[in-house]
């Protein structure tokens, strides 16, 4: 990848060439010189690992420091930097709490899709659509909740009257972004209002674009720290400047509040500012009785709301006549205050929407836009002309310092998804690319087209796909949120499933909770295959750590029968060991664990029937004899017929049943089990011969008195029979 | 449906978002109960750091976790275990290093007073899988994958213990839970259930063998619960979805409460995955107190990878009390108010749940 993104216009992943402020990380805990090589490379996530190789230091020197590092700094240091995230907005645990939370959203909307694609074209009819846009908007309504900052401050109960904006947790751009999209994108139905939208937007989110520049919000904030102490506001041409300018972009409510604050309001000034007064309100009123094109279910802003547009139109003229006809009217004559005459006479101009005035009251391009909105072209309709407008407001005013914000809203109103796409991953990264273009793709068949159009550059790839690739990549690297990259890994069709089975045996196989939840994912998604060699790996990883039981275990459940028999001949040696009671106790539950034949246990199966054997044994030692003894023989036989016993145990076995084999009552081998026990015995003399042969640990008569006995009980059972 | 729609309507669940890996959740009953307090053991990836903190739980309209006190731990806890005297509360945490800490808890001002640790090479060897605390904090047993159970004694100042048993790891025990002051049960590979008795040394007194698994498919217990009242039941839960009870009187027997092993039950079970913790739930055994006889197993909670914290009982339809798209790792129901249950799920966080 790396030589691909140096080629510039190839690129793969947008890539920004500005080179940024280097960033200078300091290294604690780094060891003394002389340091003779120094490495460098990635680690998990963001951190880098720094490795120092120190050159032998000659004896002298080391001990002289050895008191103080005799042990830490004999070879070298490995020494960890976490280099941290660039957008300071969100921060890494906010960011996983995101990705957390996206989760749910993202996998039902791509459930929702593909359940939409099974059905058949005919039934995708009109009422389906209106269903889809329902789905895009809940999804987009899930993710939107998630990046609200914090919860927010209580209330206070008690209104301020002199608090005229409400100044509560600050938004982050990310959600502003997202809103943006969702705005154009997925909420269809308040196309018709789109620039109604917009104003609600910019109310919401001017207060972002004052980190870099002065915005109307932050104008009024500082009149809001002067309007306490200012004794007649009304004096003051800040306070008619913050009003023309909150007027300019559509916040009536602020308007309205600052208007009664005016000091013509006052009881003790009532009678003689009463001209004064009366203008005063007759402007409010007419402020808020501004006629909107927005839903008319929506009170939460002042003025009258249309949804037709016949109807909004008709009542935009009535409105303007009124302002016209208060414009002309005598009473101006009479009001006395210079301030209040020529500030109310700029309010009702914004309102008949001069344009020089709205140039001089609103501070950046979005904010003439939007003041251009409410009352030049009101009946602006449809992307081109949103488009134009901006141009011209830019025009106008060019910004300087530019946010990243309003690099999305020029890609948005320039229909150029490739620009929203690229401006959305350089602000605000994976996450929000791979999330947003669930809402770019949403009925824009365009942009559908070029979105999941696959592409040979990319190796056969679409962006989509691509980007969600990206995204799960970020999401792998991070210990706690790599159990949700599967869920975006099996969205991508191409490429998702490799990438999944990497991340899948990349997992430490060391604790039981963690491989489990490995496992688990492998369960749903059917990836059987993996699953057995993962439990294969953490098989052989407990049994050379010295976990038989666990080695035993996941070797079973993985069905590896080559691997169980070479462990058998290893646990082999354990048994062939002459074993007490004690340590048999430890072997029970091992035995337990390789459970009945049905089960894989390779050539295990044999310590089962062994156990049997050694119980019995055990019980005629203890003085049971008859019934024991005699269980001790069929097991005894079953084990010499068992092709899966061991040979070097046919001694040992035969050796351990001496007392059986010279029985004093009666025989109790019959002669065909004589025979068997014979022949077993002169496999094993043959066997001897060979090179391989492992020699039972046994007193070295064992096979002779064993002889012996086999022959002494052939002849009694002869005779008996 | 009805039922659980009903059951739904009458509980509040809360959430509690903590920024750091839960590895496990206790309520902890200090004396100064005007408020209820939670003892959880956190884990940071990004610094590596482990601790035991204790919150205090607000319950005003809008509930809230406040920190109270934390002791770092140098790694990370695989168990968490509380004794709940008041007077004498007691923290034990075992690592995934093979130590074993207690603290002590401050009975007034729930702070964490001071240390107690068994750190030697020779206690375990590798990760501890689970542990135990006796009710008066005396005693706490151990087990681990090592195949080692050992037994730890608490004095005032001092601590000491002694092996019961080493397996040499032939076998890896993954759950542990006193049954008496002398008798507790440990769990295993393959479903695998152990008693053992402190007064017959030598190894377990009886085992029970869990082949009745489907297939080739075998599972792991998770965690292992006995009633005060009925010590001679044990339940316990792992994967495939398992909730059984041993009852040692038909140690052959056990008792399906739910799973998908078992075919006529897999159809109802609330999990398909593993079930991590499994706890006695007092506070549906109060509710149908009318139907319980002695030979009925009581009511049971179970968390589950798959993200189900759910009521199990035998005979009965199971009844969600939880279903999150994330794992649930533990859940421990309040032993002073048992309507009270808290839960940690994968994603950060805390769950609360107060039913009504």
């Amino acid at each position: 990848m790396p030589g691909i993104l140096s080629e510039n216009n190839n690129a793969l992943v947008p890539f920004s060439p500005e080179v940024r402020d280097p960033i200078v990380y300091h290294l604690h805990q780094t060891p003394k010189p002389p340091i003779s090589r120094l490495s460098i490379s990635w680690s998990r996530g963001n951190c880098l690992l720094v490795s120092f190789f120190r050159t032998k230091t000659p004896s002298s020197e080391s001990e002289a420091n050895s008191e103080e590092n005799s042990d830490e700094e004999i070879g070298g240091k490995v020494v960890e930097v976490k280099l941290s995230s660039e957008n300071g907005e969100v921060d890494d645990v906010q960011r996983r709490k995101i990705a957390y939370g996206s989760v749910s959203p993202f996998a039902l909307l791509q459930s929702r899709k593909i359940s939409a694609a099974a059905l058949p074209n005919m039934l995708m009819g009109s009422s389906n659509r209106i269903d889809w846009w329902q789905h895009i908007m809940e999804y987009s309504t899930d993710i939107k909740a998630l990046l609200e900052n914090s919860k927010m401050p209580p209330s206070s109960v008690i209104e301020d009257p002199m608090e005229v904006l409400q100044i509560g947790e600050e938004p982050t751009s990310l959600k502003a972004a997202w809103e943006l999209l969702e705005i154009f994108y997925a909420d269809k139905q308040a196309q018709p209002w789109l620039p109604e939208r917009l104003v609600d937007w910019l109310a919401d989110y001017d207060s972002l674009l004052s980190s870099t520049m002065t915005t109307v919000h932050s104008k009024l904030v500082d009149l809001q720290k002067e309007l306490v102490n200012l004794p007649a506001i009304e004096d003051d041409p800040k306070y008619w400047e913050g009003l023309s300018s909150a007027l300019a972009v559509g916040w009536l409510d602020i308007v309205v509040k600052l208007l009664r604050l005016h000091g013509s309001y006052q009881l003790d000034q009532l009678g003689n500012r009463e001209t004064e007064n009366g203008l005063v309100e007759a402007v409010a009123v007419l402020v808020s009785k501004m006629p909107r094109m927005r839903s008319e279910l929506d009170d939460s802003v002042l003025g009258e709301c249309f949804k037709s547009k016949p109807d909004f139109m008709k009542s935009w003229e009535k409105w303007r006549g009124q302002i016209a006809k208060l414009e002309c009217s005598g009473f101006w004559i009479q009001c006395d205050h210079r301030q209040t005459r020529e500030g109310l006479k700029n309010l009702l101009q914004i309102m008949l929407g001069n344009s020089n005035i709205l140039n001089t009251v609103t501070c950046h391009w979005l904010e003439l836009y939007i003041s251009n909105f409410l009352y030049i072209r009101p009946f602006t309709m449809g992307l081109e002309g949103m488009y134009s407008l901006a141009q011209k407001c830019m025009q106008v005013k060019p910004l300087s310092n530019t946010h990243c914000l309003m690099g999305l809203i020029h890609g948005i109103l320039g229909d150029n998804i490739e620009v929203v796409l690229a401006e959305c991953s350089r602000s605000f990264g994976p996450w929000m690319v791979s999330h947003a273009i669930e809402l770019l793709t949403a009925g824009n068949t365009q942009a559908e087209i070029l979105l999941h159009e696959e592409r040979y550059n990319l190796g056969g790839i679409s962006i989509e796909e691509l980007h969600r690739l990206v995204y799960a990549q970020v999401l792998s690297s991070h210990p706690l949120t790599w159990q949700i990259a599967p869920v975006y890994l099996t969205s991508c069709t191409k490429q998702g499933m490799g990438l999944l089975e990497i991340l899948l045996y990349k997992q430490p196989v060391i604790h039981n909770q963690l491989l489990l939840k490995v496992l688990e994912i492998c369960r749903l998604y059917d990836l059987y295959s993996i699953s057995s060699t993962i439990m294969k790996i953490a098989g052989v990883y407990h049994w050379k750590h010295g976990r038989k039981g666990s080695g035993v275990f996941w070797l079973q459940q993985a069905q590896d029968e080559v691997r169980l028999n070479k462990i058998a001949q290893q646990l082999f040696d354990f048994v062939g060991k002459p074993i007490s009671d004690n340590s048999f106790k430890q072997w029970e539950g091992l035995i337990e664990l390789l459970g009945s034949e049905a089960r894989t246990a390779g050539g295990l199966e044999f310590l089962h029937k062994y156990r049997d054997f050694k119980k019995s044994l055990q019980q005629v030692q203890d003085g049971k004899a008859r019934e024991a003894a005699q269980q001790a023989i069929e097991s005894l036989i079953l084990l010499m017929k068992n092709p899966s016993t061991p040979q070097r145990f046919w001694l040992p076995l035969l050796h351990d049943s001496l007392m059986f084999l010279n029985w004093q009552e009666q025989p109790l081998l019959n002669v065909s089990q004589t025979n068997l026990l014979l022949n077993k015995l002169q496999e094993l003399s043959i066997a001897r011969m060979r090179p391989d042969y492992v020699e039972a640990d046994l007193p070295s008569q064992a096979l002779g008195s064993v002889r012996l006995a086999l022959a002494t009980n052939l002849g009694r059972a002869i005779l008996k029979e | 449906m009805d039922n659980n729609l009903e059951l739904s309507m009458n509980q509040e669940i809360h959430k509690f978002p903590q920024s750091k890996y839960v590895d496990a959740v206790r309520w902890i009953s200090p004396l100064s109960a005007f408020d209820k307090f939670v003892v959880m053991a956190v884990h940071d990836t990004d610094s590596n750091v482990s601790s035991i903190d204790i919150q205090s739980l607000n319950l005003s309209n809008q509930p809230t976790l406040n920190f109270q006190s934390s002791w770092s731990l140098t790694s990370r806890v695989s168990s968490l275990e509380v004794s709940q005297t008041p007077n004498k509360p007691i923290i034990a945490a075992s690592t995934f290093e093979g130590s074993l800490h207690f603290l002590l808890v401050h009975p007034v001002d729930v702070s964490l007073d001071s240390e107690l640790s068994v750190t030697e090479n020779s206690f375990h060897n590798g990760p501890i899988s689970g542990i135990d605390l006796l009710s008066n904090g005396s005693g706490c047993v151990s087990v681990g994958e090592d195949g080692r159970v050992n037994l730890v004694n608490l004095g005032d100042s001092r601590l000491d213990y002694r092996r019961i048993f080493d397996s040499q790891g032939l076998v890896s025990y993954t759950a542990v839970k006193w049954a008496s002051p002398t008798e507790f049960v440990t769990g295993g590979l393959g479903f695998s259930l152990q008693w053992w008795d402190q007064r017959k040394p030598g190894g377990m007194v009886s085992q029970f063998n869990g082949g009745w698994a489907c297939g080739d498919t075998s599972g792991i217990v998770h965690s292992v619960d006995i009633h005060q009242s009925r010590k001679h039941v044990c339940v316990a839960g792992g994967s495939l979805g398992t909730v059984f009870a041993w009852d040692l009187r038909w140690p052959q027997q056990p008792i399906i409460l739910s799973g998908t092993g078992s075919n006529e039950l897999a159809a109802h079970s609330p999990s398909a995955s593993e079930v991590w913790e499994v706890q006695y739930d007092c506070y549906k055994q109060s509710s149908s107190i009318s139907n319980t006889s002695s030979a009925r197993v009581l009511p049971v909670l179970m968390c589950s990878e798959d993200g189900v914290l759910a009521v199990v009982e035998q005979g009965e339809e199971p009844i969600d009390v939880l279903v999150e798209p994330c794992a649930i790792n533990s859940l421990d129901v309040n032993p002073q108010n048992p309507s009270d249950v808290i839960c940690s799920l994968e994603w950060e966080s805390v769950a609360f749940i107060t039913r009504q």
